[in-house]
């Protein structure tokens, strides 16, 4: 395997068995002699490939199955088919010497121990990890200094807030200096100050030490602000896969405007449609998505027929395109294989 | 006239609420069926074997001889009635009960209409239908199986009925055990203490006549046998020397624990209120 | 051999990490902490008093007189306090964790699963009681007159015990991967150690035969004991090492398939 590359998976799938049961009394009664399950596709036949240092975001709804192809590729479940390399190994296997080379996060759980202070976990992992006492030492005060947090290690975890319990999980994950990082929605639920700051963390210390980084999220500037290339899973497939530059032009030949109107309007008006408006405020601001070769004509039509007080015109927003995509995943197929890599 | 009928409207608002609740507790219980099994029916069920093994083998060993006043078939009839008092009494835990107020869930039940104490006494009447069908089901093994070589239907009425209220006395305890989840972390440690005494006081491991005399008095000022010694001796038709009668003090016992989980509750409300914890 | 005693050095320091987190832990739940010793007081209460109150009436149970039984009940609550003390809190941790998913985390560390799974959880509390439990263990030893042999043997015993007892419950465990329904199979595991309480000859010859072969708790406390107390010759420290060896077999290959399985629980 060339060294350069760092995760390669190839027809990676995994299905997993669900039960089901109907709802109420007589549900509960008829499911307690017999259930019923049914297989239920996760991830199929997922290819993919991150080279060293590189960070990739992996984009899609709830349920889409980027958790899972995470849990795959660190060893937590095994495919049902397909093959999967990190660093070389096989995941699934196990090997103590891959386990010691990766870290994990999850945005949703807590890996640090409830009742005591940071610093009690973190003296746990380095002997977890076989790091030396001195250079651990060293480790966790670099890794305050850039998180600002030299004055919570010594706090109870239950007592810290969401925003500083995560920089103790990011902590607690690099204190072993792991090649490979998979961050699960790092900033969930966090508030915007508390989600920058880990960005610029994570930027900074990614450009240090040329961590390879699997990043999942929902909040679309962690993407922005970290990843070079996106990959979008839908229903466990991948459907897009390349930079952030051609995701963001995904919609090149489009214009991205924001209406501002006197007065409210008729937002059925089939004109809105055309042009894909999402009401920011109903009747009164809107923005809409008008192809280049029609501005001209669709701007002097809604001039024409409503009030207008105010307008601007952007590239779009990434975060309009993902939504955009996730309404309409036909405009995929539209644009075909060249979005694969 | 306008009265009846919005009270009639509200009181059927009110027993929709419970049937509701208690449909709740029933579909919970039996949404897991394994957890079910090994959670609530499966403790007993073995407690029984063990003390059926146990005592059957004491009386073998003694080639039959009488302990403590009681002939083999006596004892092992004892048994299969501690099992089915233990069926109506101990179908409650308190452990989900202790875990809405220490996950803070108590919050939403200060907001809708119906009461944290109202849910999980409904709770409570829901798993006691469960736990009345599975104990019928014993009484037909039991005699079939031989355990029982009579069966009487006043003393099986009477049985029932003072299983019940120490049903709901059991209740009231776990009720106040887990309202202790205000002030500690873990309130599992009390209701395994409280277990453990129970089944040492309360006659489940062997019957009170078998202690010694002074032990007996004092076991018997205290609210235990009432949990499985009053209600196994009424099912056996047998002649009780209590200090106060049954009902009399199951009464009695149920509103002082009532009243002690009244008292935790008013102080852990006014500690939540205040701090938000 | 140089592996193996880097290995060693490896779970050693561990393990110390292990009890130095779990002792900070306690301490910081001062009523818990006491609560926990009484628990297991009234415990030890109870089991003392149901064996005195059972020979108020008879003399004998089975082959033992009051003093070999008590032997019998000193020699179980040795064994459970140690099992209380290393490894009990584990297997309720282990159930919640695989609930939440924090299985995942013990999932990507570079130690042995088994290891962090199950020798995490030192109850510090407990531990208080040690000097208790074997104190009771040498009086009532001495009060049935062990023979030096059984008394060079007696520590070796209660440690083959508690390795039986905790391999059994490990496999037993691996079942939770299956049911979903964790604290089920976690009140499984009290209720075989309730059966183990008795001695094995007050049960009848199908509970015989279950809980020595295929769920072998008798073997946990009536195996050493009659050894001990020569109620039953050398043959019954054969089964017991047999069942060890077979139950550690078990597990290695139970583990193994339920991590292949492994669904881990969805964020």
């Amino acid at each position: 395997m060339d060294p350069e590359i760092t995760i390669r998976c190839t027809n990676l799938s995994k299905n997993f068995r669900v039960s089901e049961k109907q709802a109420g009394l007589a549900g509960s009664l008829s499911s307690f002699f017999k259930r019923t399950y049914r297989s239920v596709p996760a991830i199929q036949s997922f290819s993919f490939e991150a080279q060293k240092g590189e960070i990739v975001g992996l984009l899609g709804p709830n349920g889409a199955g980027k958790t899972t192809l995470m849990k795959m590729l660190t060893g937590i479940i095994v495919p049902s088919s397909g093959t999967a390399q990190v660093l070389g190994f096989s995941p699934s296997e196990r090997k103590r010497a891959f386990r010691r080379q990766i870290s994990l996060v999850m945005g949703q759980k807590s890996q640090l121990w409830w009742d005591i202070p940071a610093l009690d976990s973190f003296h746990l992992l380095g002997k977890y990890y076989e790091v030396e006492h001195s250079q651990l030492h060293h480790r966790i005060q670099e890794l305050a200094d850039l998180l600002d947090v030299h004055g919570l290690l010594n706090t109870h975890i239950r007592k810290l807030s969401l925003g500083e319990r995560m920089k103790m999980e990011l902590m607690a994950s690099l204190l072993h200096n792991p090649r490979v990082l998979f961050l699960d929605e790092p900033t969930i639920g966090l508030d915007l100050v508390a989600q920058r700051n880990i960005r610029e963390f994570l930027k900074f210390y990614q450009e240090q030490h040329q961590t390879t980084i699997l990043l999942t999220s929902h909040y679309m500037g962690d993407v922005q602000a970290l990843a070079e290339r996106i990959v979008l899973v839908l229903d466990g497939e991948k459907r897009f896969d390349d930079s952030i530059e051609h995701f963001e032009s995904f919609f090149g030949g489009e214009k991205y405007v924001q209406l501002e109107l006197e007065a409210a309007v008729d937002t059925e008006d089939p004109l809105w449609k055309r042009y894909d408006t999402v009401w920011v405020e109903n009747g009164v601001r809107a923005d809409l998505r008008i192809p280049t070769h029609r501005f001209h004509h669709a701007l002097r039509e809604i001039f024409e027929r409503f009030p207008v007080q105010n307008f601007t015109t952007e590239k779009l927003p990434i975060e309009r395109v993902l939504t955009s995509l996730l309404e309409n995943p036909r405009l995929l197929e539209q644009r075909g294989e060249s979005s694969l890599r | 006239m306008i009265f009846p009928s919005s009270l009639s409207r509200l009181l059927s608002y009110e027993l929709k609420k419970w049937m509701a609740t208690i449909s709740l507790s029933i579909t919970q219980r039996l949404a897991y069926k394994v957890n079910f099994f090994l959670l609530f029916l499966g403790p007993m069920l073995v407690f029984f074997l063990v003390q059926y093994n146990l005592w059957h083998s004491l009386f073998l060993f003694r080639e039959g001889a009488p302990i403590g006043g009681y002939t083999r078939d006596e004892m092992i009839a004892y048994q299969g009635w501690v099992l089915v008092t233990a069926l109506l009494t101990q179908g409650f835990h308190s452990r989900d009960l202790a875990q809405d107020i220490r996950l803070g869930r108590i919050s939403s039940y200060l907001i809708y209409p119906f009461d944290f104490w109202q849910y999980h006494l409904g709770t409570f009447l829901g798993l006691q239908c469960i736990q009345l069908c599975i104990a019928t089901t014993a009484v037909a093994a039991l005699f079939f199986t031989g355990v029982f070589q009579e069966l009487s239907a006043t003393h099986l009425f009477l049985g029932v009925s003072v299983a019940l209220c120490a049903g709901l006395l059991w209740y009231l305890i776990q009720y106040a055990l887990g309202l202790f989840a205000f002030w500690i972390e873990q309130t599992w440690t009390l209701r395994v203490l409280f277990a453990l005494i129970a089944s040492f006081c309360s006659g489940a491991i062997f019957p009170l006549e078998l202690l010694p005399e002074w032990a007996r008095e004092i076991v018997l000022l205290s609210p235990f046998p009432y949990l499985t010694y009053v209600p196994v001796k009424t099912f056996l038709g047998a002649e009780l020397d209590l200090p106060l009668p049954a009902p009399v003090a199951l009464t009695f016992w149920s509103i002082v624990v009532w009243g002690c989980g009244k008292l935790l509750w008013n102080r852990g409300m006014r500690m939540y209120t205040a701090a938000g914890m | 051999m140089k592996n193996l005693r880097t290995q060693m050095q490896y779970y050693g320091t561990l393990y110390r990490s292990f009890f130095e987190l779990c002792a900070a832990e306690a301490l910081s739940f001062r009523t818990h902490f006491v609560l926990l010793i009484v628990v297991d007081l009234i415990f030890y209460g109870t089991m003392f008093g149901t064996a005195e109150v059972l020979y108020h009436h008879v003399e004998e149970i089975g082959p033992w007189n009051r003093s070999q039984f008590l032997f019998f009940v000193a020699f179980f609550l040795t064994v459970d306090q140690l099992h209380m003390t290393l490894f009990a809190m584990s297997f309720w941790e282990f159930s919640s964790d695989l609930r939440l998913g924090k299985l995942d985390f013990w999932l990507v560390k570079p130690a042995h699963i088994l290891f962090i799974v199950f020798f995490r959880h030192i109850r510090v509390a407990s531990l208080l009681l040690a000097p208790l439990v074997w104190g009771a263990l040498i009086f009532s030893g001495i009060q049935v007159g062990l023979s030096p042999l059984s008394w060079c043997m007696l520590p070796l015993l209660v440690l083959l015990s508690l390795a039986l007892l905790i391999t059994m419950e490990i496999l037993l465990s691996a079942a939770m991967f299956w049911t979903v329904e964790n604290d089920g199979i976690n009140f499984l595991r009290m209720q075989v150690q309730s059966v183990g309480r008795w001695p094995d000859f007050i049960y009848q010859y199908l509970f015989q035969k279950l809980f020595s072969v295929f769920i072998p708790i008798l073997l946990v406390t009536s195996a050493p004991v009659h050894y001990l107390l020569q109620t039953r010759g050398e043959e019954v420290l054969f089964f017991l090492l047999a069942a060890l060896l077979g139950m550690l077999f078990l597990v290695s290959k139970v583990w193994r398939y339920a991590l292949l399985r492994y669904e881990s629980a969805s964020s």
